[in-house]
């Protein structure tokens, strides 16, 4: 309790609680309270259970600090100290006023995901009602399982939800300055532009933060940066005492780094893309070589420059959305978060690798076939097959003779067979199979198997249903419990759940009966 | 609902046995062969009269063989060229009904007598009507739909060596989605009540033979989704249980040979049937075989 490796923030001393003298301790994560002389605390609550605080007003005579709790307790300390009582209960305000909002939102945040869940699904729900509120389980062990998965795994599904919007590519293009009228121009920025400028340039974001509020105003940052030639299409570096001309260097710095990076994809040569046409010679000439800087004209300098910056504004906006909101605090994982190349290298690793060679160099049509061995079948016995499983069954024998009368009688009759379709049966005869077939009769004994879910009310099957997942629930828990391998786990086998089983079949025993004599 | 042009082709397979339906004609000489025939075409041209676009087929299962009673090849090259009878009858049906009997009269007068096939070949005329019905439903124009049923009127009693085709016919009706009706005169039939259920079919047995038209027209006439709304004779529980071929007792629980899947009622290291070994230590073997018997007693 008195676990002293906590960081304590602030002690007071001569603190009454509930009429003992001691000393209230705030520490990182909850306050507690000790009796004087005492190493032990009496009173300890952290700051998340606290829903707010109270203090006297300043007329009393007594100086007091409440806390009230989420639970609705209320704690009260009062303040003893005769000379700082007052000092003391307002520094005690003040710091519990900046921890309290801190906390206050993790144990909200939990809470808020518990009634999200109830909500949104209804068969939780229900569970819930069954289980919890009558008392069959306690509410902890109830979210004990579903609540790790809050933390882990479904807050990264809640966040998912929401999809990070990307950055459009055209965002400084969209900008469009209009004329003034009178040879100025006028750029509109809005907060989403400015939120994509900060994101695609961290350079300039910094700058942000440094100049403004201190040196600049927010208008006259952003007038000098559409002033500056950072902004604009050719890019001077002269050197001037533009705000911007670092970043410009910065920007030269990333476009180097990633370039020297280059690409990790083994299966990609970026290097033997060419733009060659075979416009001269027909490819019977080498190619100039282009790259040195000794032979190139003026247009394709100012081309290359504008390439150059194109392609860096674009690495640039594929970095910014690949970071997903990260605060640029540490400046020097700037450059290297400027390729995207880093997603690559991730997935080339060794098994992975070797799975996307394997894929790109092997046909599986052409591999040979691998069917599974069987055994062939050689039958002794084929005649078991003609008739099959079926059981033997006394054949009626018809003699010879049988036969030959049977088939000349038939001979006789039908040889002047004419359908008589008038006088097919008789209506005693139809009347007494209408009666047949009635229900009641002798072929609707069979009593048709109805349905059980027509014979059932739907309110009956609602509740019974609620009781089958609820015991499906416990049968959930108590499988939980296997392998036992902790003397926990035995002891909840054993005591808690065997009462908890208990009270269901009791629970079920009472809904049973009642219904019974609803009927009755 | 179904559409104005969606078929629904009705099989109609008779049992003409001519040696049981001869005794029978000595057994109760009400109800002859004539009159069964009469039943059958009555259901016949109600059905043929539900909807224009309703097909019928009939088949006779003879001892020797299965014929069509309609449509036959005479018709199709004929064409309308039948006397119509006087009394102003629809004149689908009236040929119809003209046909069936010219077939019948045919086919009866030229049976012989042969003594070592006495059972009606039902597997054969079962395997022709679903022959026919898949014909059928490759002719269908582009949009069609068609549901097909087979309507077995069983005489004679069950023949066991047509197990295998007729269990073949059975799956391959069930694939199909058609389904198989029965109507038993006389004794119960295992394989029509399998084939009932296996296909979702209805299976009755007859109290009254004289009655037929009648159990015909209320049971059988509509098709499966009009069986739905009527209130129909319920199913009756099947016997499944196989079997053991070296026995022919019933069992419940059994061995099954895994090379050539046939049932023994006791355990031997060797399957007679297709003579594979099976590699089971002999303790193992005891053991299982005292609990089975335990089981069974």
């Amino acid at each position: 309790m008195a676990s002293l490796s906590e960081e304590v923030l602030l002690v007071v001393k001569k603190v009454r609680q509930k009429k003992q003298d001691g000393t209230l301790y705030l520490m990182a994560e909850r306050i507690a309270w000790g009796p004087e002389g005492k190493d032990r605390f009496t009173v300890s609550h952290l700051y998340a259970d606290i829903r707010c605080q109270k203090i006297s007003p300043d007329g009393k005579a007594k100086v007091q600090l409440q806390l009230v709790l989420h639970t609705g307790e209320n704690i009260t300390f009062h303040f003893a100290n005769e000379s700082t009582a007052v000092k003391d209960r307002d520094a005690a305000k003040e710091l519990l006023q900046q921890l309290l909002p801190k906390f206050k939102k993790k144990a909200n945040k939990e809470l808020e995901e518990k009634n999200r869940m109830l909500q949104e699904d209804p068969v939780l729900f229900q569970l819930y009602k069954d289980l919890v509120v009558s008392q069959v389980i306690s509410a902890e062990e109830f979210w004990a399982n579903r609540l790790g998965g809050v933390n882990n795994t479904d807050q990264a599904l809640y966040n998912n939800n929401k999809q990070e919007v990307g950055i459009s590519g055209a965002f400084l293009a969209d900008i469009r300055p209009q004329t003034d009228g009178c040879n100025g121009l006028r750029y509109n920025l809005t907060a989403d532009i400015i939120e994509s400028i900060f994101r695609t340039y961290p350079a300039v974001k910094q700058k942000y933060c440094e100049n403004v509020p201190h040196n600049l105003t927010e208008k006259e940052f952003w007038t000098r940066f559409f002033q500056s030639h950072y902004f604009h299409r050719d890019r001077l570096n002269t050197g001037t005492q533009d705000i911007f001309s670092e970043c410009a260097k910065q920007d030269e710095k990333g476009l180097k780094s990633m370039v020297i990076q280059g690409v990790k994809n083994p299966l990609l040569n970026l290097l033997a893309l060419d733009d060659n046409t075979l416009d001269e010679g027909y490819g019977v000439c080498s190619p100039q070589p282009s790259t040195s800087v000794a032979n190139r004209t003026v247009k394709e300098s100012s081309n290359s420059a504008i390439i150059k910056r194109f392609n860096h504004h674009s690495a640039m906006v594929l970095a910014a959305g690949s970071r997903k909101g990260e605060t640029l605090n540490d400046q020097g994982s700037e450059t290297s978060s400027t390729d995207g190349n880093s997603r690559d290298s991730d997935c080339f690793h060794p098994p992975v690798k070797k799975a996307k060679l394997q894929e790109a160099t092997e046909y599986d049509d052409l591999q040979g076939e691998n069917r599974p061995k069987t055994v062939p079948l050689n039958l002794k016995k084929s005649d078991r097959y003609a008739h099959g499983p079926v059981p033997l069954q006394s054949h009626q024998y018809t003699t010879s003779q049988d036969i030959i009368n049977s088939v000349n009688y038939i001979h006789h009759e039908m040889s002047n067979y004419k359908p008589n379709l008038t006088q097919v049966m008789s209506s005693t005869a139809a009347s007494s199979a209408i009666a047949a077939l009635s229900p009641g009769g002798i072929l609707m004994q069979g009593g048709a198997p109805q349905a059980i879910h027509q014979m059932i009310p739907t309110d009956i099957q609602g509740e019974l249903k609620h009781l089958y997942v609820a015991a499906g629930e416990l049968l959930r828990h108590y499988w939980s419990c296997f392998p036992v391998n902790t003397p926990f786990l035995e002891e909840k086998l054993t005591g808690h759940l065997e009462e908890m089983l208990q009270a269901a079949y009791n629970k079920f025993h009472a809904w049973q009966t009642r219904r019974m004599m609803r009927k009755t | 609902m179904a559409s104005d042009t969606d078929v629904s082709l009705l099989v109609i397979v008779v049992d003409v046995n001519p040696i049981w339906w001869g005794q029978q004609a000595h057994r109760e000489p009400e109800f002859t062969l004539a009159k069964c025939l009469d039943a059958v075409m009555v259901l016949g041209n109600s059905h043929l009269a539900m909807t224009r676009s309703n097909k019928l087929a009939v088949i006779a299962s003879h001892c020797q063989d299965s014929y069509f009673l309609y449509p036959t090849k005479k018709s199709a090259d004929n064409g309308g060229d039948e006397s119509s009878s006087g009394d102003g009858k629809y004149e689908l049906l009236s040929a119809t009904n003209n046909q069936m009997a010219e077939e019948i009269r045919e086919i009866l007068s030229k049976t012989e007598v042969r003594g070592n096939s006495t059972d009606t070949l039902l597997a054969a005329s079962l395997a022709k009507a679903l022959c026919y019905i898949h014909r059928v439903s490759k002719e269908l124009e582009v949009g069609q739909e068609m549901k097909s049923r087979i309507l077995v009127i069983k005489a004679a009693e069950d023949c066991a060596l047509q197990y295998m085709n007729f269990m073949n016919g059975i799956f391959a009706a069930q694939k199909q989605n058609i389904l198989i009706d029965a109507c038993v005169l006389a004794s119960d039939s295992g394989l029509l009540q399998q084939a009932c259920d296996i296909t979702g079919g209805l299976y009755l047995k007859l109290p009254q033979k004289v009655a037929l038209a009648q159990y015909l027209l209320w049971v059988f006439l509509a098709d499966s989704e009009q069986r739905s709304q009527l209130v129909l004779p319920p199913t009756a529980h099947v016997d499944y249980r196989a079997a053991c071929f070296c026995h022919r007792n019933l069992i419940e629980i059994g061995y099954v040979c895994s090379v050539c899947l046939s049932i023994f009622c006791t355990f031997s290291p060797i399957c007679t049937t297709c003579e594979t070994a099976f590699k089971i230590q002999l303790r193992q073997m005891v053991k299982p075989k005292k609990k089975k018997l335990k089981q069974q007693m």
